[in-house]
């Protein structure tokens, strides 16, 4: 063996070995809990230092916040109604709106309504029908009488 | 060296689980890791103070400190490491303030301890106090790398970092240490 592994082995072996008392166990371990409690008690869980420690919960704030904002701002300016669709009425003649293709388009738009709507129109302005008309007025009209 | 370094990383895993949970102020795992290294750590100061009323006081503070830790406390080596460093560096404190105080080594030895029972620090064999008496000759510095090393297995990357000092430093302060001893023992021999 080397000359500096017998001192090592020396060192190595002779290492002291000394128990701690019980009264020294006993003051250490009341000092190192209460130090314990103290800064447990000062690190109490905080919600605003969770998040900032963790990186998953700094994303969700940052995204939570961003949609808040986003909100807010749809609610305080929020999107105009949409303008009614301004049709224009084109005038037709009451030939036009009576005939077959005329009133199929009625009907397709709007069904019997559109297409008694488009006739009374054509009859308002012909002037062919009476809005109101009595029996007398009828038998009149029939029997020239 | 493999079967070593496997004890070494079971070690290691075991600490980290203490250590997890000291971390989550579990007060069984703070005194599992007392009871562990108390009278390691005790031993160590003893040694570096020759003085079994500052040794007691030093692993009080180291334990009362390191408790205070908990829910910050990040292991990088060895728990057993960080600890010794902890009791090297607050034993060295103290060394100083004794050395202000004029407080020679024979007279703090004859300062009582906290224990009340002088038995309990007691070295266990004759050969042990050679040690110390030889140790006595070594300048701080070497005789703090000497234990960390040869006692508390520290290795010398491992002391470089805690002392904050280049690791040829550590070992040149190593082989001067060993070299004294070296020549203390042989005149002790010869004579």
């Amino acid at each position: 063996m080397k000359p500096a592994e017998n001192i090592e082995e020396f060192v190595r072996l002779e290492k002291p070995h000394v128990m701690t008392g019980p009264k020294m166990d006993k003051r250490t371990l009341k000092d190192a809990f209460a130090a314990m409690n103290e800064t447990l008690g000062a690190n109490k869980p905080n919600v605003a230092r969770r998040i900032l420690r963790s990186r998953a919960a700094k994303l969700a704030a940052a995204a939570a916040i961003i949609v808040s904002v986003g909100l807010l701002m749809v609610y305080r300016n929020p999107p105009a109604p949409p303008k009614p669709l301004h049709t224009v009425r084109v005038a037709k003649s009451p030939a036009e709106m009576l005939t077959g293709m005329s009133l199929n388009m009625a009907w397709r738009r709007g069904g019997i309504e559109a297409i008694d709507e488009q006739s009374s129109r054509a009859f308002k302005m012909l002037n062919a029908k009476p809005a109101k008309a009595t029996i007398q007025e009828l038998l009149v009209e029939l029997n020239g009488v | 060296m493999a079967v070593s370094l496997i004890g070494r990383a079971d070690l290691m895993f075991d600490e980290k689980i203490l250590v997890w949970r000291f971390n989550r102020g579990s007060k069984e795992a703070f005194q599992m890791i007392y009871e562990k290294y108390k009278d390691d750590l005790l031993g160590l100061a003893i040694t570096l103070l020759r003085d079994s009323s500052l040794a007691e006081d030093v692993v009080h503070d180291v334990f009362v400190s390191f408790a205070g830790t908990t829910g910050t406390f990040h292991l990088s080596g060895t728990l057993k490491g960080y600890l010794s460093t902890c009791v090297a560096n607050a034993a060295r404190d103290k060394n100083r303030l004794r050395s202000r105080r004029d407080v020679g080594l024979d007279a703090a030895e004859a300062m009582p301890s906290d224990s009340g029972d002088p038995t309990e620090h007691a070295m266990d064999t004759e050969q042990s106090g050679r040690l110390m008496h030889l140790l006595e000759h070594l300048p701080y510095e070497q005789r703090e790398v000497v234990l960390l090393h040869l006692h508390q297995e520290m290795r010398f990357k491992e002391i470089a970092k805690a002392r904050g000092i280049s690791i040829n430093t550590v070992q040149s302060r190593y082989r001067y240490g060993l070299d004294k001893l070296r020549s203390i023992m042989n005149s002790e021999v010869i004579q």
